[in-house]
């Protein structure tokens, strides 16, 4: 029997076997024609990949499109999954940042990778995916070209609003400005104000080290950067940020297993 | 006596010609990249047709985001006091208005003569603004006036989790393509903004009678919406968008026959978005312009400003005030970290906090 987790976010859907204590085979793919359907598809792609076969499945799902999965044994909150999946990794972390597409969450997790308290917003897209996204369409820079140019900044624009639709007028006046804005320090300004949104959240929890960063938007080496400017020191960032919910998923699938728990 | 109001909006610019107490003209058009230019063609459209030169005006306020870019104005005032004089023109006995902006929205109170008493400005976040309206118009494909005839059609609102511009464009397009008739979408979206709307309002507290101003006024989906989460029908004007300049133009006809202003107000710096409400009021009345909260506060969030009428108040620095949970833990926080905060030294008791 193999331990699965599934994350279901609102833009992607990923999914981790683990075998052992090791995760095997992981994938992402996009949701497009509703949450179970496309959690299907990731999970048999991992499945393919893992060369598993016929192997029973003891799936845990998570993420905010989690409960529509119907094929899952459990379901888990998001936070739980985070918690796990970053302790996994980092065993020194007692802070997550998750930076998905439409929400941010700041957890506090202790040394054995339960949390211990969370502040978060789902309701505004202020310094979440979708507004890094619409921000990189009006510098008709790609996703992955934004930690090019944020980094190369010596200054950064003065972006004041955190709505993105706000912060859009913001950025057409430093783009049609006389002389017009350097792009790199809109983009510079673009990463501040996210991690703006992300410092208040971090401190109404109180910062404590080590700080793990995770979720799509960990992806950009330009907001990590300033965020940890901000912070004053170097932030964990796993090689595969995205797939931190679905690992931590997968390894409270094993626990379950190893308990006994169907 | 000739005299004008020019108010340029965010999204819109408008102004209006009054002789002797009367309108003769009145012109809105868009606003466009440089204010200079656009205050220029509103006069000039405005004026069109009257025979009057911008020379036979007597005296010209402006107000409105870009008032301080009306290079033939006399004055200018802030868009807050105008709107709330504009509306006393109409309606004497208006205690409430809603000012529905393209990219603010304003709860203000207003005593008998016109003059603001207390007011809440949310400029932080595009839910329920003008803007916000455009975007769901454009990504329905239908023309903006037509909303909220069409959401008065609608018989199932589909209820939206969030007011958030960007969240709700793509929770419609889902809608959308689920094959959800327009109106029903734009329905639940009118209804979301109305709650919103309220709760604004109920932060300055809702007297009789009620007027909305401002350019979602003209939306009679929107209207109705408000008009049922409030419990009372808004008295409207002619033209509600052209409010603020009307109010600008009375004030330009005082000044003309030598009257000055007195404005005893409540001012509340902040915003309130997806996370929460954050607002620091100060009582413009009480204050006196001591400066202690300046030393008292360890973040250092206050400045000491003068007034439009030169007296110095108490304020929420500029650049803090689009970020003030960030830069403020809020006074319940604050008093309990340190023992020095701008409430316990503001003898007058002019400072509160809304979280």
């Amino acid at each position: 029997m193999k331990a699965v987790g599934l994350d279901v976010g609102s833009l992607n859907v990923k999914a981790v076997i683990l075998d052992g204590s090791s995760a095997v085979s992981f994938a992402m793919l996009t949701v497009s024609e509703g949450a179970e359907p496309s959690a299907r598809a990731a999970l048999d792609e991992a499945i393919i990949s893992s060369k598993l076969n016929g192997d029973e499945l003891y799936i845990v799902a998570t993420g905010v499109g989690g409960k529509a999965i119907s094929f899952s044994q459990q379901q888990k909150a998001i936070t739980t999954c985070l918690a796990r999946g970053v302790h996994y990794l980092f065993p020194a972390a007692r802070m997550v940042v998750d930076v998905g597409a439409e929400t941010t969450t700041v957890l506090k997790i202790n040394d054995r990778g339960r949390v211990t308290d969370w502040a978060g917003q789902d309701k505004c897209a202020a310094g979440t995916g979708m507004f890094l996204q619409a921000m990189a369409k009006i510098m008709q820079v790609s996703l992955k070209d934004m930690a090019e140019y944020s980094l190369r900044a010596k200054n950064r624009a003065d972006i004041t609003g955190t709505c993105a639709v706000f912060a859009e007028s913001e950025v057409i006046s430093h783009i049609h400005r006389v002389p017009p804005t350097p792009k790199e320090e809109i983009i510079a300004g673009i990463h501040a104000s996210m991690v703006s949104r992300i410092m208040g959240l971090l401190k109404r929890l109180g910062i404590e080290k080590e700080v793990a960063v995770v979720g799509g938007v960990a992806l950009d080496g330009g907001f990590i950067h300033v965020l940890e400017e901000e912070l004053g020191f170097k932030v964990l960032v796993p090689e595969n940020p995205q797939m931190v919910a679905a690992l931590g998923a997968a390894i409270l699938a094993k626990e379950n297993l190893e308990k006994g728990v169907r | 006596m000739i005299t004008a109001g020019i108010d340029i909006g965010s999204r819109a610019s408008k102004a209006v010609v009054l002789k002797d107490g009367k309108i003769i003209a009145s012109y809105i058009g868009d606003t466009g990249a440089e204010s200079v230019v656009t205050s220029r063609v509103t006069m000039a459209k405005t004026l069109e047709g009257t025979g009057l030169e911008l020379s036979d005006i007597d005296y010209i306020v402006a107000t409105g985001y870009g008032r301080v870019l009306v290079p033939f104005a006399n004055e200018n005032i802030s868009e807050i006091s105008c709107h709330a004089r504009g509306i006393n023109y109409y309606f004497p006995s208006v205690r409430t208005i809603l000012d529905m902006g393209g990219q603010d929205c304003k709860a203000i109170s207003v005593d008998g003569e016109g003059r603001v008493t207390n007011f809440v400005m949310n400029d932080k976040c595009a839910g329920g603004t003008g803007r916000f309206l455009e975007m769901i118009a454009e990504v329905l494909g239908v023309p903006l006036s037509e909303i909220g005839d069409l959401a008065l059609q609608s018989k199932a609102a589909i209820p939206f989790n969030t007011i958030c511009a960007v969240f709700a464009r793509s929770e419609a397009i889902g809608y959308l393509r689920k094959g959800i008739s327009k109106s029903d979408i734009l329905a639940g979206l009118h209804e979301a903004i109305a709650i919103r709307s309220y709760n604004l309002l109920k932060r300055v507290s809702i007297q009789k009678d009620f007027s909305i101003s401002g350019g979602i006024a003209k939306n009679k989906g929107m209207v109705a919406k408000i008009a049922e989460k409030v419990g009372l029908q808004p008295l409207l004007a002619e033209d509600p968008q052209l409010a603020g300049c009307l109010g600008a133009a009375l004030f330009a006809q005082d000044r003309v026959m030598g009257k000055t202003r007195k404005d005893t107000l409540k001012i509340s710096y902040g915003y309130s978005d997806g996370s929460g409400e954050y607002f620091i009021t100060i009582d413009a009345g009480k204050c006196d312009g001591c400066g202690k909260c300046v030393e008292a506060c360890f973040a250092g969030n206050f400045e000491i400003k003068l007034d439009e009428q030169g007296q110095p108040k108490a304020a929420i620095k500029e650049s803090l005030r689009k970020k003030i949970h960030l830069a403020c833990p809020g006074y319940k926080k604050c008093s309990a970290e340190h023992t020095v905060n701008c409430h316990s030294v503001c003898q007058q008791d002019a400072i509160s906090h809304s979280w």
